[in-house]
Parts: C-alpha cells; structure tokens; sequence
C-alpha cells in the first residue's frame, strides 16, 4: 500500500493541478508544496515500525509473464534512506520555488510527477519498473530546466535530456542481454545468481561467451555513471545545474543525481560485484579524478551556480570512490561496512546540502535582481546576516565541518578507504584541501569583504524564507550530530552488503 | 458480437452516409466504428478468456474455380490489429469533426479504408487479403487529394503509386505461388504447405516481400511517406501512419514470410540491414526538417524500421516486438499526427517549426502542449508507453540473432529521442522573442479532439503499463502453424 | 423450324429487326429524321427478342463441330455476353442532331452485331471470316456516320487498316486451309496435333494472328484505334471496343486452343519454344507497353480509352501465354474489360452532350454535376484499373494467375503486365482527378442536361454488372468455365 501510494498520490496531486484551471499560481505553487510533504508523514509512519528483518512495503504486478517480467517494487532500509530525501527535498524545492515566483500549476505538477517517478525508481526491484521510473524522470527534468531556466536552457537541456538517454538506452541493451541469458531481470533474484558465481556461468555459456557479461556491465555502468557523474561522462551537468532555475536545480542536484549513487549501490554492486572487483584500481582512480576535477573546477568558476554544481561532483565523488574501494578484494569486513555507510550517509547529506546551498543562491538572486557572479557581491554579511548564516551553515557542512552533516559522512568513507587504499584515501584529502579552499573563497568573495554598492540595500531573509530554510538546517545539523537517525535505517542493508561483498571470491 | 462486424459496420456506413443530411455523416462514420472497436475490444477479452477455444471463423466459398474462399478467422494477430484498426479509426472520426467540405464523401472513402484494413487483418484466404489490401488505395488517394493540404495532388499521387507498385509486387508473387503450389487453392495454409523449390524462393521472396515493405515504408521506398503524410488531412494521416502502413509489415508477416521461408532466411540479413538504414537514415533526416509533418512522416518510417527489424530478426522475440512495434506506432502515430494536424495545425495554419514559436503554444495551448508531450516520450520509447514494449522486445529479439546490430540499433534509437525532443521544445516551448507581438488567442480544444486524443494515449498507456494480455495475444497469433517453419517448431 | 432456323433464330431477329428499323425510318417525316429514339428503342427489343430467343433454342448441342455453324455451350454463352454488350452499346444514343438517319445507322448496328453472334458462334474458318467482314463493313460506315472531319478520318483509317488486314486474315487461312484440307478448326486441330506444322502453314498461322490482332487493336496493328476512339460516334465506340472484342477473343480462342492447340509453342523464359505461344506473348508485350506509355500522355478521354484498349489487350493476350487455363481466365476479363470500357464510353458521351468535348477538362466537377455518371466512371475506370472491389481487379488477377498455372517460366510476362497494369492507375486516377478532385470556379458547371433513359441504363448497367462481378466473380467465371469444358470435351 506505503508503494502504491507514494508512486500515486504526488500523480493525483499533479492531475489536480493541470486540471485546476484559473488557479491562482500562489495558490497552486503552496498547494503542491503541502501535496508533496504528505508523503514525509507517511515514511515517518512507516519507518517507526520499521522492522529490519522484513521489507517496509511491496507491491507487484505481471508486466510480461512470458518473460517473468513483473513491476515489482520493495521497500527497505537503504530505499527507506533515499525515500526519505526524496520527501524531503521535493517541498524543500517547491517552497523555494513558491517564493521566489516560479512556482505555478505547471512547476507544481511537473515536481510532482518527478517525486513520484523518484519514489518509483528507489523501490523498484526488478529492472522493468526501476527503468520506468529512471526514464520517466526525464520529461519533468527537462520541461523543469526547458520553461523556467534561463537563455541557455534550452541547449542544456536538451544536452542533459540526450546524454542521460543514450546512458539509458546502454542500460536497457545491457539488461536485456541479461534476460535472455539469465532469464530474469530482478534485481534480487540477479545478486543471488551473481554470489554463487551462476550469473558468470551463465553468460560463459551464452553464444557471447564472458566478454558479453562484460560489455553487459560496462554498459549499465556508462548508465548509471552518467547520471552522478562520473568524470569524463559530467559534461551535461554545470550547464544544467546553472542554466535551471535554483529551486530545479535542487531537484537535479538533491535528487537526480542520486538515481545515480542508489543505482551503484543497489545493481552494480550486488549483481555485478565481478565487474568492480576486477577493476577495483581504475574505478577507483575515475572517482579521485572526479573529486580533484570537481573541486578544481569549482575553484576555477566564478559563477556562483557553477561552483556549486562542480562542487556537486566532487561531494559525489567521496561516494563513488566509497563504493568502488568496497569492492575492493580482500577488503576488510569493517571498513567495508565504513566505507558502504559513509556513501549511503554522504548521499543523503549531499542531497540536504546541496540543496540547502542552491535554495540560498535562488534567495541572493531573488534579491540581486538575477547576479550570481562570484564578483557581483561582497560583504552582503553586514546586510544579511541570517541569508550568509544559514548558507554558511550549509557551506560548512558541505566541507566536512565536525557537528555537521557532512563530517559523518566523509569521515566514514575515509575511514573505509582508508583501511583498503590508503593510497586514495591520502589523494582524496588532497581534493579536500581544494573543497575548502573554494568554500572559503565563497564566503570571503560574498559574504565578506566590502559591501559593494550595488548591495547596499539588500534585504535579509524574512521570516517566510527562515521557515524554508530552517528544516533544512535543523537536519543537517541533527545529523552531524546523531548520524544515526539515517544510518540506523541502511544498517541491515550495509551488513547484508558486506557480508555479500566478502563472500565475493 | 460478430467479429464480421469490424468489415461490415463500415462499409455499410460508407454506403449509408450518401442516404443521411452530410451533418449526420460524421455520427454515422462514428457509430460505424466505434461499433468496429467494440467488437474487435469483445473479441479481444473473451480470447484472452480462453486461448484453447476455437478461433473465430467465417469461412464461405467465394470463386470455386479458383479455390478462392472467403475466409476469415480472428487468431491473437488479428485482434490486437483489427483492435488497432477499431481504436485508430475512432479517434480518427473524432479528428475530423471539423470537416466542412464534402463531408459524405470523406467519410465514405473513411470508412472504406477502415472495412478494408480489419478485412485484410482478419482474411485467411490470400486472394482475399489481397483484395482487400487493394482496396485501400484509391480511397486513400482521394481523401488526400481532395481534402490535403499543399501539394496534395502530387503527395496523393506519389503515394498511390508507391502502393500500386508494392501491389504489383504482391500480386505477381501471389501469382507465381498459386501456380507453383500446385494446391489450387488460395488458403494461406495451404500455400504455405508447400516446400517451393529454394531457385523459386530466392527469387519470388524478395518480390513478395519488398510488394509488402513499401506500404511498410522500408527504406528506401520510404519516401512516399513523408510527402504524403505533408499532404494528408490530418485523419488520412492517422489512417496512413497508423493503419495502412501496418498493412505492409502484416503481409509481409502474414503471407511473404510464411510462404516462403527459406528464401527469408536467405534475405534476411539485408532486410535485417534496410531496416537499420531506415531507422538510423530517418531520423537523421527528421532532425533537419523544418515541417512539423515531415519530422513525424520520418519517425513514422524510422518506427516501422523496427517492425522490419523484428522481422527480420525470425525468432520469437522479433516477431513479438514487431506486431507491438505495429499496434503501438499505430496508437503513437495516430497521436502524433492528431495533434500537429488538428490540434496545431488547424488553429494556427502553421507548421514550420521556425515559426511556431511566435505562437507560443506552450502558454496558449497548454492542453495540445501536455499531449504532443506524453505523444513525443511515446515516440522516444520512453518506458510507460507501448512503445518501449515494443521495442524492447525487437531489442530482445536483436540480442537473440543478431547481437552486433545493436550498436547501430542503439544510435538509431537515441537519434530518434534527439529529433524528437527537437521537434517538441521547437514546436511548442520555444518562448517568442522578447519583442514579438503577443500571440493571438487560440481556439480552445474542443470535447471531440480530446476525446479522440485521450482514446489513443490511454492505447498507448495501455500497451506500456500493462502490455502482459497484449502480449499474450501476439503469442497466441504466433502459435498458428503458419509461423512453424519460421519460429523452428509450434510455440510451447 | 428446320435445325439450322433454330440455330440462327437470334441472328435472324437481329437481322428482321434491322430491316424493321430501316423501314421505320424510310416512314419518319423528314423533320423528325435526327431523332433517334424510335429507331434505339426498336433495335433494344431487337436485342432482348434475340436474347430471349438464343436462351430458348439453348441448352442442346446442335450441329456436329466440323459444321459451319454449330450451337454449343460456349458459343451461345459468348452469343449472350456479345448482345448483351451490344445492347449497352447500342443504348448509348447518338448526340442530338449527330446522325441524320436513324434507321440505317442501328440497322447498321445491328448488321455488325448479328456478324459478331456469327463470329462467337462459329468454329468454321471460312465462316469466322465471313461474319468478321460482315461486322467489320457495318463498323467502317458506322464509324464515319456523323461526317464530320474527324469522323471520316476515322473511317478511312479504320477502313484502310482493316481492308489490309483482312487481306491477311484471309491469305492465311488459305494456306491453313491448304495445310489441313479443311475449314473446319477441328480438322485443323487435328492436323496440327499431329506434328509440326509445315512452314507456309505456319505463315498462315501468323498471318490469321495479325488479322484478329488487328480486331483486337493489338500493338502493333493499333493504329486505327485512337482515330476511332477519337472521331467516330460513340456508339460506334461503344461497339468496337466491347462487343468487338468480345467476339473476337472468342475467335482468337477458337483458333488458337481448338485449331492451333497442337502447336503452341513456350514462352518460358530461357525455354522458348517455337509455336504461338511467344508471338502471343510478343504481340502482349509491345500492346501493354504501346498502351500504357501512350495513354499516359493523352487529354483527350476518348483516345485515353484506345489506348488503354491496346494495354488490355495487351493483358488478355498474357492470358492466352498459359495455355487453355490462361486462355479461358482470358475470356472471363473480355468481358470485365469490356463492360468497363464500354460504361466510360457512355459516360464521356453523356459529359460530350453536356460539355461539348471529351477534354480532360470537360470532366471538371463531373461529381458536382452528376454524381451518378460521376459513380459510374469510378467504377468503370477502377475496374479497368483492377482496384477491388469492382470486377476488373479479379479480371486482370485471374489472368495473371492462369498464365503461370503449371509453369513459372512465363513469370516474366505477367511480371510486365503486372507492371504495366500497375502504371495504368495513373491515368485513369488522372481522369478520376478531374471528376472528384479538381472543382470548376463556375457555378454554371452545376447542372447538367438530363439523359435520355436508354443512355442512362447504358451507364448505369456495366457499372452495376462491374460491382456484381466484382463481388461475385464466379456468377460469370463459372458458366465460362463449365461452357469452354463443354466445349472442349465436345471436341474430343
């Protein structure tokens, strides 16, 4: 039921708002902005009573029986982790959007549309549906980007829209191969194939023989890599983050981007642990290139968006290089689970953060009449302190600050890979240093410094805007603080992980 | 209800709206196919009831001299097609609500497309879906040249013969069947009893089969498409693109490949290329194309590459994608051509997609806007919608046979997503320059457009959330032991 | 009755009706002498009286088949389909004022059609001839009726070619006859049974093949027929180009299955073999690609109609290629054919009193005027274009298929009459385009003359035989076969 209604009732909400005709925008944007927090209530709910040992909620139904392809969709823990960002961020984004005059019927519904394909792709658990979400996502994304983002909209959106399909359609190849060899697409049914070795046996079998495994998983990886992204597959994301409108970008930053991550997390390293086994070094090498790269490209920018969305990468990069460290061989039980843990948390802090961080920017440009050049401020502290105060809260999380959210979440990761690579864990500080060098800058261009006079009588926050801001600060700095509350719900999968990921010959 | 209905129902109306005031016309066009649809949606749920029982048969004798009968007989194929037919045609009516201009008529020849295209999906006698398959033509070839848009005359004319020529093509390998078989009889299973000699089945299959594939719009006899779907009013279009060019792909399926398999295992890699040619080639194309019609006559051609494809592909999973590739580009294309034809078209007499944006569509048509989407992620095979079944399937099938065309295959289908968000955001949501007068208020939809919009979507839904019964239908069609010698064996 | 008066009663109806006819003229006041009614009505009864009394003395075999005339199944069949096309002839009534004596000129009529009975119901070479001449002689004056310009060039064409050609028919059958000692196409069937015919023998045979060939406007003794088309009346058309040439291919029949059987030769690709069978395919070849190239240029309805006679003669020579199978789906489309051609006739009569030409133009919103002319024309022209659901479609289909009953080796015959037949929807859409498609400016286009009742019926009965035909082929395929198995079986 928890399924049903989480893919159906932000849809309901959507068809309300297109068919809501004359609404006043105002009206419509708070509307969708309560739609979309209902379902917080909901997980809460559901997450009390929140039994590890069997699954929060599932559905399912027969979409092609003759291929045993069923829409089967299951909720855990680590789902349970990404649902809850979903919930979150979603009115996070639509509150934002609300006040700074995006929002509207339209903006509401495709939102919503998109938190509930989101919904969709962390529980499903066969390929089919989890596919279905995944592309889903892409209409609203890029209507999101196309109608409300700024001149160059269009060709980022389109370059965001084509890359993440041609991603896509190396998935949908990859997983049908896998149908005809192994006969199932299941998520769950293939890691079990995968831990005894019969996924490999299979395809060995198969006219392609083991190279066709490969090229299966290399394809699902291009996938999955694009939509983080990994390095050299990143080019669609600073024009689409900066070319959006903020509160879309903390859609695309929040959420989108950890379709990613949870599919990492979810397929790659159950049914294809082989795949980052054997190529542990070179995984690993892409996501220290991505963390250095974003962090230099982010000192490089000066356009306020632009230097967050690289730094989107580089956060994103802890946790594939987490993630890729794990499946090292012969890694060691603890620090495998560290390093599991710290990508999970790290996902969802970077989604509270990021978000946070853009939903500051589309306050300063609100006020700055749509100037986001690093050069464009300086020392609006004076004017605005609660503005600079609670983006610096988030700025500093999103360095790693103790108390904050951030910190777990690096810490554990560092700890993982450290204990494997110590090598990596040494060349991913360095790319911390960087981090800290281009918040720093942030907030001495900005926030300090001489007030320009162009600034002079820039507003601060009022109590509307507090209100949107606050819970996201609140939560980041309960979890800094009591990382557990997000930890406690992925442990059973993060033990379960670990045991499969040793098991692993 | 009588499945005989779906051939009868329209060709009475045909006839029947010359003795009705031409305002009734439309009504009657209406109930004569919704009629169709509703008979052929029965036949559909009560075989999805129970596959073991006997299939729906009208089997008469009809030119005894030559062991022509007429024979109908309604296997999972059948339905799910004459269903299309019966869904397609509906909303077609509902499209063309507003046709003022010698209203009897067009419904007439309408209607006649409609009676023929079920006829062909449902015969079993090969004469007589020959029959029918020729009576499309001329029909088609006046609802475009009298109600067509620019260029009509000529659009109707390459059209005609492009057909006529595939006809020819039928015809002669018909002919040359009939002869060699030695049966004297005209009976699909009969003719395909036969092992014809593998000299005459080199030559006879291709001749067959290309009669077949130009209705299919293979490449490169694809052109006729693009022009005429240019010219085409907007529920010729429909009809075109959703029906009529299945009537190619059903032949080729129904009679060229059965009839003569060995010839088809010999040709089918080039078919298996062409295809891959016109779904790469047209959707190149579409993405430098200014008219809105023609950016959607060339996915037309481009999705109908995949129904060759999966044919070519001879194994089960090939042949499954193609006859969904088949029912859900005829919902897609129906949609797709609703929309820019009568939606976009008739109100704003514009379909340059430089142009277009003067209208703003986006602020002043937003329900046209939502659809041409939901239309567009259809087209691009986004999952949720037939398409991606049906894809998906003819990947599956590729993957089985012939796995090395998936690289091309895969460049296709992301160009096809390229074109196609092209055309959406240049169509609908590019904003107007910032010093252009405001758009001129548009006429608002009026019930009988959605209506026909939203039959064809919820098809498309249908297919994609749910496409297990449809599924289980093209299953039962293909266990017919016409398809043995293709599939290696009967269907488990 | 003696045998023979019973045998002859419908010939010998015709024959007292057309003196009645000329009586009836010679009685009328000078004034009244360009109405043609009485005179059209009076030959019409004629007819039925014929018809009615050929269905009376029917049934039995009479006279041995070495007679000159003998009745047999086949023979009275074809008498009955000849009047029957000679009465839609006929009903065409000339244009006002167009013939100045009425009488004479359906007497004439009637003189040609009592020489075509004569010619369907004779298997005597002497006697083919002789009613040939007697037809032929009726056609030259009837051709020139109306002297005009045009209509005498016609005549004198029509005359010359035939004159020259009758010289041939008849030089070849002498030396038939010197071959076989006989005029009787049984003997010279057996004769030729035997073994290979002697050379000048065979210079009769191809010399008799260039006089029917001339009848039957093949290419290249077409020549006549545009002018013909062109300029005589259009009863007259009417006459030559169904009833004509029904007769004809039943002689054609005759000789070349009863008299020639022995000796046909192959006209398989790559195993030719010496007999009639390649010059048939030869003579159908350069007739459909003449016919069908040099309609495509033609403005005027009428010479558009020649040629497409020569193309379909063209087709019916296709059917002879395959042998007594091929021969006999030939007789069935003479008549298809026929009852085609001779209903557009009517028609372009009905727009020339109406519009004063036969132009393309004239046909310009021939749908608003008349919609049923219009309906008529459609089916007419759909049939001659073999479109189902309309006769012609089964017709040209038939043909196809006998001819390569057997053997595949004439593949490449039927595959270019396929080709050259599918080329033909051009121009007989390009007609259709005018009437359906095309709109005049002018209101006056909106009404047309009312017709005359026998004109009317002369349009409104091929077009209704067309559809029958069509929906039913084997109401006539049936009889033609059982008769020409009848008469074959009587042979042996």
């Amino acid at each position: 039921m928890l399924i049903l209604f989480l893919l159906l009732f932000p849809l309901l909400g959507a068809a309300l708002l297109g068919a809501w005709r004359g609404a006043n925008p105002r009206v419509a944007g708070w509307m969708s902005v309560l739609w979309s927090a209902v379902p917080i209530l909901a997980l809460k709910a559901a997450a009390l009573g929140y039994d590890p040992g069997v699954p929060l909620a599932q559905w399912h139904l027969a979409w092609m029986p003759m291929a045993g392809m069923d829409l089967r969709f299951e909720a855990d823990g680590l789902s349970l982790v990404f649902l809850m960002l979903t919930a979150f961020v979603t009115p996070f984004a639509l509150a934002v959007a609300a006040r700074v005059g995006n929002g509207g019927r339209a903006f509401g519904a495709l939102a919503l549309i998109l938190q509930a394909m989101l919904f969709g792709v962390f529980t499903a658990r066969h390929f089919i549906p989890w596919f279905l979400c995944w592309e889903l996502t892409l209409i609203p994304a890029w209507l999101l980007i196309r109608l409300w983002g700024g001149p160059g909209a269009p060709k980022a959106g389109a370059r965001f829209f084509i890359v993440t399909l041609a991603g896509s359609i190396a998935m949908l190849i990859g997983f049908l191969a896998i149908q005809l060899v192994a006969g199932t697409m299941d998520f769950d049914a293939l890691a079990d194939m995968a831990k005894d070795g019969q996924l490999a046996e299979a395809f060995s079998e198969s006219p392609g023989g083991s190279m066709a495994l490969l090229w299966v998983a290399a394809g699902i990886f291009l996938g999955l890599a694009v939509k983080v992204p990994l390095v050299p597959l990143h080019a669609w994301l600073p024009g689409a983050y900066a070319e959006a409108p903020s509160p879309v970008t903390m859609l695309l930053t929040g959420l989108l981007s950890k379709m990613g991550v949870y599919g990492f997390l979810r397929i790659m390293l159950p049914v294809f642990p082989d795949f980052l086994h054997d190529r542990a070094p070179w995984l690993g090498g892409l996501a220290l290139v991505t963390i250095v790269y974003g962090a230099l490209a982010a000192l490089a920018a000066t356009d306020l968006k632009r230097i967050l969305a690289y730094s989107s990468v580089n956060h994103l990069g802890y946790c594939m290089l987490a993630l890729f460290t794990a499946a090292v061989p012969g890694a060691g039980e603890s620090a495998i689970s560290a390093a599991i843990s710290g990508a999970v948390l790290q996902a969802f802090n970077h989604g509270v953060i990021a978000s946070t961080l853009f939903a500051g920017v589309a306050f300063l440009e609100a006020r700055s009449g749509g100037l986001r050049n690093l050069n464009d401020f300086g020392g609006i502290r004076s004017r605005t302190p609660v503005l600079c105060g609670l983006m610096g809260i988030a700025l500093f999380a999103s360095l790693g600050l103790p108390g904050l959210a951030g910190f777990p979440g690096e810490f554990l990761i560092f700890l993982g890979v450290f204990g494997i690579r110590p090598v990596f864990a040494a060349i991913a500080a360095l790319g911390l240093l960087f981090t800290a060098v281009f918040v720093v800058r942030l907030v001495k261009q900005v926030f300090n410094g001489p007030l320009t006079p162009a600034h002079a009588a820039i507003r601060d926050l009022d109590n509307g805007e507090r209100a949107i801001l606050a819970p996201a600060v609140l939560v980041i700095i309960a979890i800094g603080v009591l990382p557990q509350i997000v930890l406690h719900w992925s442990n059973p999968w993060t033990v379960w992980i670990t045991d499969f990921l040793q098991l692993i010959p | 209800m009588n499945l005989l209905w779906t051939i009868l129902a329209p060709f009475a109306a045909a006839l029947l709206v010359f003795l009705a005031p031409p305002r009734f016309a439309k009504w009657l066009a209406l109930a004569a196919c919704a009629l169709a649809m509703a008979a052929a949606a029965n036949a559909c749920l009560v075989r999805l009831q129970d596959f073991d029982a006997a299939l729906w048969s009208f089997d008469r004798n009809w030119i005894e001299a030559f062991g022509i009968r007429f024979h109908l007989e309604a296997d999972g194929i059948s339905l799910v097609l004459i269903l299309l037919t019966g869904i397609v045609a509906v909303a077609g009516v509902l499209c063309s609500w507003n046709v003022e201009k010698r209203q009897r008529a067009f419904f007439a020849f309408y209607l006649v497309i409609i009676g023929a295209s079920s006829g062909v999906f449902l015969s079993r006698d090969a004469f007589l879906l020959f029959a029918f398959y020729e009576m499309v033509i001329v029909p088609k070839y006046f609802l475009i040249a009298i109600w067509g848009s620019e260029d009509r005359e000529y659009g109707a004319m390459k059209l005609t013969m492009y057909s006529i020529a595939g006809s020819a093509l039928v015809l002669l390998g018909l002919a040359v069947a009939f002869g060699a078989s030695g049966t004297g009889s005209f009976d699909l299973l009969d003719l395909a009893s036969v092992q014809y000699p593998p000299a005459l089945q080199t030559w006879l299959f291709p001749v067959m089969f290309l009669g077949f594939a130009v209705l299919a719009g293979m490449w490169p006899l694809h052109t006729w498409a693009p022009t005429g779907h240019v010219a085409a009013p907007t529920a010729a279009s429909m009809l075109l693109a959703g029906i009529v060019m299945k009537l190619g792909a059903y032949g080729a399926l129904r009679v060229a490949m059965p009839l003569f398999p060995e010839g088809f295992a010999l040709w089918r890699g080039v078919i298996a290329g062409l295809a891959l040619v016109g779904i790469v080639y047209a959707a190149f194309v579409a993405l430098g194309r200014r008219d809105l019609k023609f950016v959607i006559g060339y996915s037309s051609v481009s999705h109908m590459g995949f129904v060759l494809l999966g044919l070519a592909m001879a194994n089960l999973w090939g042949l499954r994608g193609a006859v969904l590739q088949m029912v859900s580009h005829g919902l897609i294309a129906g949609l797709l051509f609703a929309v820019v034809g009568r939606l976009l078209y008739d109100r704003t007499h514009n379909r340059d997609l430089d142009a277009l944006s003067g209208f703003d569509l986006g602020r002043t048509l937003p329900g046209a806007a939502v659809v041409f989407t939901l239309a567009c992620a259809a087209s691009m095979g986004l999952p949720g919608f037939s398409g991606f079944a049906a894809e998906l399937s003819v990947i599956l099938g590729v993957w089985q046979s012939d796995p090395w065309l998936l690289a091309p295959l895969a460049a296709g289908i992301l160009a096809t997503g390229a074109f196609t968000l092209r055309a959406l955001q240049r169509s609908f949501f590019l904003k107007p320059a910032s010093d252009a007068p405001p758009p001129d208020a548009l006429p608002p939809l009026t019930p009988a457009e959605i209506a026909g919009v939203l039959l064809l979507l919820a098809g498309t839904l249908a297919i994609g959330l749910y496409p297990g019964p449809w599924m289980a239908l093209i299953d039962d069609g293909l266990g017919s032991p016409l398809f043995d010698a293709l599939l290696g064996g009967p269907l488990p | 009755m003696t045998p023979l008066l019973t045998q002859l009663a419908p010939e010998s109806a015709l024959v007292l009706t057309a003196l009645a006819a000329i009586g009836l003229g010679f009685k009328r006041r000078p004034e009244n002498t360009s109405n043609s009614a009485p005179t059209l009505w009076l030959a019409l009864c004629g007819i039925v009286a014929a018809g009615i009394l050929l269905w009376w003395t029917g049934g039995e075999n009479a006279g041995t088949p070495e007679a000159m005339v003998s009745t047999n199944a086949l023979s009275r069949l074809f008498q009955g389909i000849v009047l029957a096309l000679g009465f839609v002839g006929i009903a065409i009534p000339p244009a006002p004022g167009e013939v100045r004596h009425p009488g004479e000129f359906h007497a004439l009529l009637l003189f040609a059609l009592c020489g075509l009975l004569l010619v369907a119901g004779t298997s005597d070479v002497l006697m083919l001839f002789v009613a040939l001449e007697m037809a032929s002689l009726s056609l030259y004056l009837l051709a020139g009726f109306s002297r005009t310009a045009k209509a005498s060039e016609a005549a004198l064409k029509y005359f010359l070619f035939g004159a020259v050609s009758a010289a041939f028919f008849l030089f070849g059958l002498s030396l038939v006859y010197g071959f076989a000692g006989s005029t009787s196409l049984t003997v010279i069937g057996d004769q030729a049974a035997a073994g290979k015919l002697p050379l000048f023998a065979a210079a009769g045979l191809v010399m008799v093949l260039v006089g029917v060939g001339f009848k039957l406007a093949a290419a290249p003794f077409h020549f006549w027929a545009p002018d013909v088309y062109e300029g005589a009346n259009a009863t007259t058309v009417g006459m030559v180009s169904a009833a004509t040439k029904a007769a004809a291919l039943c002689a054609l029949f005759k000789i070349l299955v009863v008299g020639f059987g022995g000796v046909m030769g192959s006209s398989d690709w790559g195993a030719f073999q010496v007999g009639w069978a390649p010059m048939v395919a030869a003579l159908a070849v350069v007739s459909m690609g003449v016919g069908n190239f040099l309609a495509l240029a033609q403005k005027s309805v009428r010479r558009l109609l020649a040629y497409s006679a020569v193309a379909n003669t063209g087709y019916l020579l296709v059917g002879f290629a395959g042998g007594a199978d091929g021969a006999l789906a030939a007789l069935y489309y003479v008549v298809v054919y026929a009852l085609g051609t001779v209903g557009a006739i009517a028609v372009v009569a009905a727009v020339e009193r109406d519009r004063g030409s036969d132009a393309m133009d004239s046909f310009v919103g021939l749908w608003k005027r008349t919609p049923g002319q219009a309906l008529a024309l459609l089916v007419c022209l759909a049939s001659l274009a073999g479109i189902p659901p309309v006769a012609g479609f089964f017709g040209k289909f038939a043909v196809f298929t006998a001819a390569l009953l057997g053997s595949s080796g004439t593949a490449w015959l039927v595959a270019f009459a396929v080709a050259m037949s599918a080329m033909s929807l051009y121009y007989y859409l390009a007609v259709l385009k005018q009437v359906f498609v095309r709109t005049s400016t002018t209101d006056e286009n909106l009404h047309a003359a009312p017709l005359p009742v026998s004109h009317r019926l002369a349009i409104a009965l091929p077009a209704v035989a067309l559809v029958l035909l069509g929906l039913f082929p084997s109401l006539l395929l049936q009889p033609i076969g059982e008769a020409v198995v009848q008469f074959l079986n009587g042979l042996s």
